[in-house]
C-alpha cells in the first residue's frame, strides 16, 4: 500500500488484512439474502412484468446492483477501514453535501424529494449517508471514551448527528432520520454512555413529541392516526394497513406461492417491491417463508456482533455496533409497519427490497464489516 | 500479567445488544403467528372478497303466449348508454352532456350532474345515462360517431314488448322497475336494485316462472376496481314461458265488436269475458278503453301516466275483474235458483201480471211489460220484473207464491260466488256486494225493506258485481253445478320443453238439483229462442240472459268527450253443444256495455245480444 499516512494521529493503526479472518457466517447470510431478495423481486413483479414487457426486468436489475454491491463489499473488505477514521471528518461534511445535493436537485416521488437521477440511474443518497454516519459517530465515540460520561460528550455527539437528521427529515423522509437517530444511541450504548443520559435524552424526545407532531407533515400525521385505527379512514390513510394485513395474514402457514399473491399484483397492496415488501413475501410464503427470513436476519446481526466483538479496536467495535443497530431498526420497522406494529414509513427492508441504493449501500456497510473481522487480532494458537 | 488489550469489550452491552434482537424478533414472530395461523382464514376470505367480485348475469324473461302458441309478450333488444368517467376527458364533460342530453331528449345539466357524480364515486364504473332503452337508430347514431361520444358506452338491453299491446294489457299488466321497498324484500331471492319486476297482471302474478334465474359471473378486479378476467360463469336460465288459457282468436273477435261499439258510440266503455265452463278456463278477457301496456315497458313518460289518470272512464282498470256493477236481469237466475232451490216456487209456478206496475207502501214497482199470466220459463225468457218480485217477496199478483226472502237470496247468490272475489289468478280483483238485511243494518244501520227484496230480485240496489263473477255463476250453471276458480294459466314450460307443476284450481259444487239448474238452462235457452234477446237465423244453440240497469247521471259528457248514455247492458250467455238442456257447454261467455244507448224497451235490443250472436257464431262456426 502506498498511501500516504494520515497527517493526524491516529489512535487506530493500520494494520494488514488476513483472507483467511474473513467472517465465513456473514459472507454466507449476506449471499442467502441476497438470493432471497432476489426471488422476492421476482415474485412481487411477476405481474407488473407482463404489462412492461421485459419479463425479467426487475429481477436483472436486481441481480446487477447485487454484483455491483458484492464488488464494492470486496473492494471494501481489502481497504483498511482505520483510513475510514482518518477521513471521519472529510466523510462526515460529503454526508452533509450528499443530502444537500438531494434537497437541491433530488427528483420528487409521491411527495418526497428521496432521490437524485443520475445517468440514468436514480441514488438515494440518504441510503449511503446512512452508513457514513455510521463511520463518523463511531470515529466520535471511540476518539471520547475517556470522557464519555460526560454530558458534553453526548451533547457534541447530538450537535454532529443534528444536521443529518434535519436534512434527511426535510426531504421529508421522517423513518430514515429515525434509523440516524437510532444509529447514535445503538453507538453511543456500546461506546459505554450512561444508561441515565441516554433514558434522559429518550424522555426529552418523548416530552418534546407535541412539538414534533406540530411539525409533522399532514400525511406524516393522517399515518401516525391510521396506525392506531386504520378503519377510521379505510379509503384513505388506512387503506394501505388494512390491505396489507389482509396481505400478511391470508399468507397463512406456507402462503400463496411465489407470484401467486393477489394483493400486489392487483394494486391493492401499493410499492409491493419495495415498502410493502414484507407484505408480499408474507402472501406468497406464509409465516414459513417470513420466519425463514427472520432466522437469516437474527443470523446475520448476530454475525455482525460477532465482528464487533471481535473488533481489534473500539472504533472496529462500534462501527459494527452502529451497522447491527441500523440492520435491526430497518428490519423491525419495515416488518412491524407491514403487520401493523409501527406506523407507515417508507423504510426499505434490508437485502429485500428492490432498490440499488440500499442493497449497495447494505454491502459497502458489510464491506467494512468484513474489513474488520480481517484485521482483528488473529486468535491464539 | 498481560492487561487484556481488548478490555473496552462491553460484555454485558453486547448481551443486552443480544436480548434486544431476541426481543425484536420474537415480537414480530408473535404477530406473525397471531395474523398469519390463527387469523390466516379470516384474512384468506377478506383478500377473495377483495379481488373477487360476483357479478349477476340477468336472465332473459320468458314469454307469454296464448294457447295455441300465439305469442302475447316477448324481448325485443334494445340498448342501454353509459358514461365511463375516466375515458371521458373534463374538457369535454360539458360538450358531451350536452349532446347526450338531446340525443336522449334528457336535460343536460343532470346528464352532467350524472356523470360528476360518478367520477366521485367510481370513475372506472359505467354510469347508465338513458333512463328507457335506446332504439338502434340512437344507438347506432353513437356508436358510428364514436369520437364524439368519449366514454360512451352502448350495451344490449332487453326491452319488454306486448305484441298487440292495449288489447292484452288488462290480462298481461307490464313490467317496470323495482321500488326500493320491494327491493328491500326482495334482494334476498336474487333481485338487483335496477332490476324490471312485474307491476300487474300476468307479469305480477307469475313473476316467479317468467323472470328466470338469473346467473353470475365471478370476476377478478384490481384495487381500481378495473375487471381483470373472468374466473367462473354460472350461465342464467331463461324464465319459462307462461301459457294462457286465453284463445287469441277469441280476444281478437271480441275486441274487435267491442271496440266497433265504442265508436259507433252505442256505448263508451265495454267488458267481455268468456270462459270453458267446464274447466274455469278464461279463453278471453277484454277491457275496454284500456291502455298500451308497451308504455309502461319502455318507461312511461309523466305526461302519458297523467293522461290516463286523467281518464274518468278508468283505463287502467281491468273492469272485468277491477270494477263492481249493478248485475240487472241477469241476477234473476240467482233469484229464481233461490226459490227453486228453497221450494218456493217451481216451473209451474205462475203470476199472473196483470197490471205493469203495483205499489208497496206508497213506492210503486214497475215491470217493462204486462206479461200477463207466466210461468217459471216464460217469466225468465221475458225477463219479467213483477214475477221475480213474486219470486223473491210476494206480490198481489200471486197471493198464494210466498217470496223466498233476501237471507236465501243472499245464501244462493254466495254460494254462487257473488259478493267474493272469484280467485282469479289476476291481481286487483273486486270482491263485489251481496247484500242482505243484516249487511244493510251493518253498512246503513237501516233495516230491510220490502223494497230492498224487489230490487235484490232483479239485481239493482245495493247488489253489486264483477263480469267475471257473473259469468262464473252462470258457466256453474251450464256445467251442471261446479263453480270453478276461473283462471288464465294454461301452463308453464321451461326451455327444455318440462312442464312446471300448476296450482291446483279450486271448483266446489252447488248444492243445488239437477233438475233445478236444468230449468234455469232450458229458460235461458228459451230467452234466445222467444224471449228477451231473440236472436234472428241463429246458427248455433246460444241460451243467456239480458240485462239492464239504468243509473242516475245519465246525462252530459265523460272526459273523454262522449255522451253519458245512460244504461248499463250485459248479455250473459253458454252454448249447450246441441239443442238441449245438457250440462255440456263448452264456452260461456259476457258482454257488459257501460253507458249503452238503448233503453229498456223491447224494440230496442240490448247491444250485447247482437254482438254475443256474431262473435260467438263466427268463432264457434269456424271451431267446428
Amino acid at each position: 500500500m502506498s498511501l500516504p499516512r494520515p497527517a493526524t494521529p491516529l489512535h487506530d493503526r493500520p494494520a494488514p488484512g488476513r483472507w483467511t479472518q474473513i467472517d465465513p457466517l456473514l459472507l454466507i447470510v449476506t449471499l442467502l439474502l441476497i438470493g432471497y431478495g432476489l426471488v422476492m423481486t421476482y415474485s412481487t413483479t411477476a405481474e407488473t412484468r407482463t404489462f412492461t414487457g421485459d419479463p425479467m426486468q426487475f429481477v436483472v436489475r436486481g441481480a446487477i446492483w447485487a454484483a455491483v454491491g458484492l464488488a464494492a463489499m470486496a473492494a471494501v473488505a481489502l481497504f483498511d477501514y482505520a483510513w475510514l477514521g482518518a477521513f471521519a471528518p472529510l466523510l462526515y461534511l460529503f454526508t452533509l453535501g450528499l443530502l444537500s445535493v438531494v434537497l437541491a436537485i433530488g427528483t420528487s416521488s409521491l411527495g418526497a424529494q428521496r432521490s437524485v437521477n443520475f445517468g440514468g440511474l436514480s441514488f438515494q443518497f440518504s441510503e449511503v449517508a446512512k452508513v457514513l454516519m455510521i463511520v463518523v459517530l463511531a470515529k466520535f465515540f471511540a476518539d471520547r471514551r475517556a470522557s464519555i460520561g460526560s454530558p458534553l460528550t453526548m451533547l457534541l455527539g447530538l450537535v454532529l448527528l443534528a444536521p443529518a437528521v434535519f436534512l434527511v427529515y426535510r426531504q421529508p423522509d421522517l423513518g430514515t432520520s429515525l434509523v440516524f437517530i437510532a444509529i447514535f444511541f445503538g453507538i453511543a450504548f456500546l461506546a459505554g454512555a450512561r444508561i441515565w443520559q441516554l433514558v434522559a435524552l429518550v424522555a426529552m424526545a418523548a416530552a418534546s413529541f407535541p412539538i414534533v407532531w406540530a411539525l409533522l407533515k399532514d400525511y406524516q400525521r393522517a399515518r401516525l392516526s391510521a396506525f392506531l385505527d386504520p378503519y377510521a379512514d379505510p379509503q384513505g390513510a388506512g387503506w394501505n394497513i388494512i390491505q396489507s394485513l389482509i396481505a400478511v395474514g391470508s399468507g397463512g402457514a406456507t402462503g400463496k406461492g411465489l407470484t401467486a399473491g393477489t394483493q400486489s399484483p392487483l394494486g391493492y397492496l401499493p410499492i409491493a417491491e419495495s415498502d410493502f415488501v414484507f407484505s408480499g413475501l408474507a402472501e406468497d410464503l406464509g409465516f414459513a417463508g417470513a420466519v425463514i427470513l427472520f432466522t437469516l436476519y437474527i443470523v446475520l446481526l448476530v454475525a455482525a456482533l460477532r465482528v464487533a466483538f471481535r473488533a481489534k479496536d473500539p472504533f472496529g467495535m462500534l462501527i459494527g455496533a452502529g451497522i447491527a443497530t441500523m440492520l435491526l431498526c430497518q428490519i423491525m420497522v419495515n416488518v412491524g409497519m407491514a403487520i401493523s406494529l409501527m406506523p407507515v414509513t417508507g423504510i426499505p427492508l434490508p437485502f429485500i427490497s428492490h432498490g440499488g441504493s440500499s442493497l449497495v449501500s447494505i454491502c459497502f456497510a458489510l464491506g467494512v464489516l468484513q474489513s474488520i473481522s480481517m484485521r482483528r487480532e488473529p486468535e491464539g494458537p | 500479567m498481560r492487561q487484556d488489550p481488548r478490555a473496552f469489550i462491553p460484555v454485558r452491552r453486547f448481551i443486552a445488544f443480544g436480548v434486544a434482537i431476541f426481543l425484536v424478533f420474537s415480537t414480530l414472530t408473535v404477530r406473525l403467528y397471531d395474523l398469519e395461523i390463527l387469523r390466516g382464514d379470516y384474512y384468506h376470505v377478506l383478500s377473495e372478497q377483495n379481488r373477487i367480485v360476483r357479478l349477476p348475469v340477468p336472465a332473459e324473461r320468458g314469454g307469454i303466449v296464448d294457447r295455441t302458441g300465439y305469442v302475447l309478450a316477448r324481448n325485443i333488444p334494445g340498448f342501454a348508454i353509459s358514461v365511463i368517467p375516466v375515458d371521458l376527458p373534463r374538457a369535454r364533460e360539458e360538450e358531451l352532456s350536452q349532446r347526450l342530453g338531446s340525443l336522449l331528449t334528457l336535460p343536460s345539466d343532470s346528464v352532467g350532474d350524472t356523470i360528476r357524480a360518478q367520477r366521485i364515486r367510481n370513475p372506472y364504473e359505467p354510469v347508465r345515462i338513458s333512463k328507457t332503452p335506446v332504439p338502434r337508430e340512437i344507438a347506432l347514431a353513437v356508436t358510428e360517431r364514436a369520437e364524439l361520444f368519449p366514454g360512451v358506452r352502448v350495451d344490449p338491453e332487453s326491452i319488454r314488448f306486448y305484441v298487440d299491446g292495449t288489447l292484452y294489457a288488462p290480462v298481461l299488466g307490464y313490467t317496470g322497475p323495482i321500488t326500493e321497498p320491494e327491493f328491500e324484500k326482495l334482494k334476498q331471492s336474487g333481485y338487483l336494485g335496477n332490476d324490471d319486476i312485474g307491476r300487474t297482471g300476468i307479469e305480477d302474478v307469475y313473476e316467479q316462472y317468467l323472470r328466470g334465474t338469473y346467473g353470475w359471473r365471478e370476476i377478478e378486479r384490481d384495487a381500481a376496481l378495473r375487471e381483470i378476467k373472468t374466473l367462473a360463469l354460472q350461465r342464467p336460465t331463461v324464465g319459462d314461458t307462461v301459457v294462457l288459457t286465453i284463445d287469441d282468436r277469441l280476444q281478437k273477435l271480441l275486441d274487435s265488436e267491442l271496440r266497433k261499439g265504442v265508436d259507433e258510440d252505442k256505448f263508451t266503455q265495454a267488458v267481455g269475458v268468456a270462459m270453458n265452463p267446464q274447466n274455469g278456463e278464461i279463453l278471453a278477457m277484454v277491457s275496454i278503453p284500456g291502455y298500451d301496456n308497451n308504455m309502461f315497458a319502455r318507461g312511461i313518460t309523466t305526461a302519458e301516466l297523467a293522461a290516463l289518470n286523467g281518464d274518468d272512464r278508468h283505463p287502467l282498470v281491468n273492469k272485468a275483474i277491477g270494477d263492481r256493477y249493478p248485475a240487472g236481469s241477469t241476477f234473476k237466475m240467482i233469484t229464481g235458483l233461490s226459490a227453486l232451490s228453497e221450494g218456493t216456487a217451481t216451473r209451474d209456478t205462475v203470476v199472473n201480471v196483470s197490471a205493469s206496475s203495483f205499489s208497496v207502501s206508497g213506492t210503486t214497482f214497475y215491470d217493462w211489460r204486462q206479461h200477463g199470466s207466466l210461468d217459471f220459463v216464460h217469466g225468465f225468457a221475458h225477463s219479467s220484473d213483477i214475477y221475480f218480485y213474486t219470486l223473491a217477496g210476494g206480490t198481489p199478483f200471486a197471493p198464494n207464491v210466498h217470496g223466498v226472502g233476501p237471507e236465501a237470496i243472499a245464501k244462493y247468490a254466495r254460494m254462487l260466488g257473488f259478493g267474493a272475489p272469484t280467485g282469479i289468478d289476476l291481481p286487483n280483483e273486486d270482491g263485489g256486494i251481496m247484500p242482505d238485511p243484516q249487511w244493510k243494518l251493518a253498512t246503513f244501520d237501516e233495516p230491510w225493506t220490502i223494497g230492498n227484496t224487489y230490487q235484490e230480485a232483479i239485481g239493482q240496489g245495493f247488489v253489486a258485481v264483477t263480469p267475471l263473477q257473473l259469468l262464473n255463476a252462470y258457466a256453474a250453471v251450464a256445467n251442471g253445478g261446479t263453480l270453478w276458480q276461473p283462471h288464465v294459466l294454461k301452463q308453464v314450460t321451461d326451455a327444455a320443453g318440462n312442464s312446471a307443476p300448476l296450482p291446483e284450481w279450486k271448483s266446489r259444487k252447488l248444492a243445488m238439483t239437477q233438475e233445478n239448474l236444468r230449468l234455469i238452462r232450458e229458460s235461458a235457452r228459451r230467452v234466445v229462442t222467444i224471449g228477451h234477446a231473440y236472436m234472428p237465423n241463429l246458427k248455433i244453440p246460444i241460451a243467456g240472459k239480458t240485462g239492464t240497469a239504468e243509473f242516475g247521471a245519465s246525462t252530459g259528457k265523460d272526459s273523454a268527450g262522449r255522451n253519458k248514455l245512460g244504461f248499463h247492458n250485459w248479455f250473459v250467455s253458454f252454448v249447450p253443444q246441441a239443442d238441449n238442456t245438457d250440462p255440456t257447454a263448452q264456452i260461456a261467455m259476457v258482454i257488459f256495455t257501460y253507458d249503452s244507448s238503448k233503453s229498456l224497451c223491447e224494440l230496442c235490443l240490448n247491444p250485447a245480444v247482437g254482438m254475443t250472436q256474431r262473435i260467438l257464431e263466427r268463432y264457434l262456426g269456424a271451431n267446428k
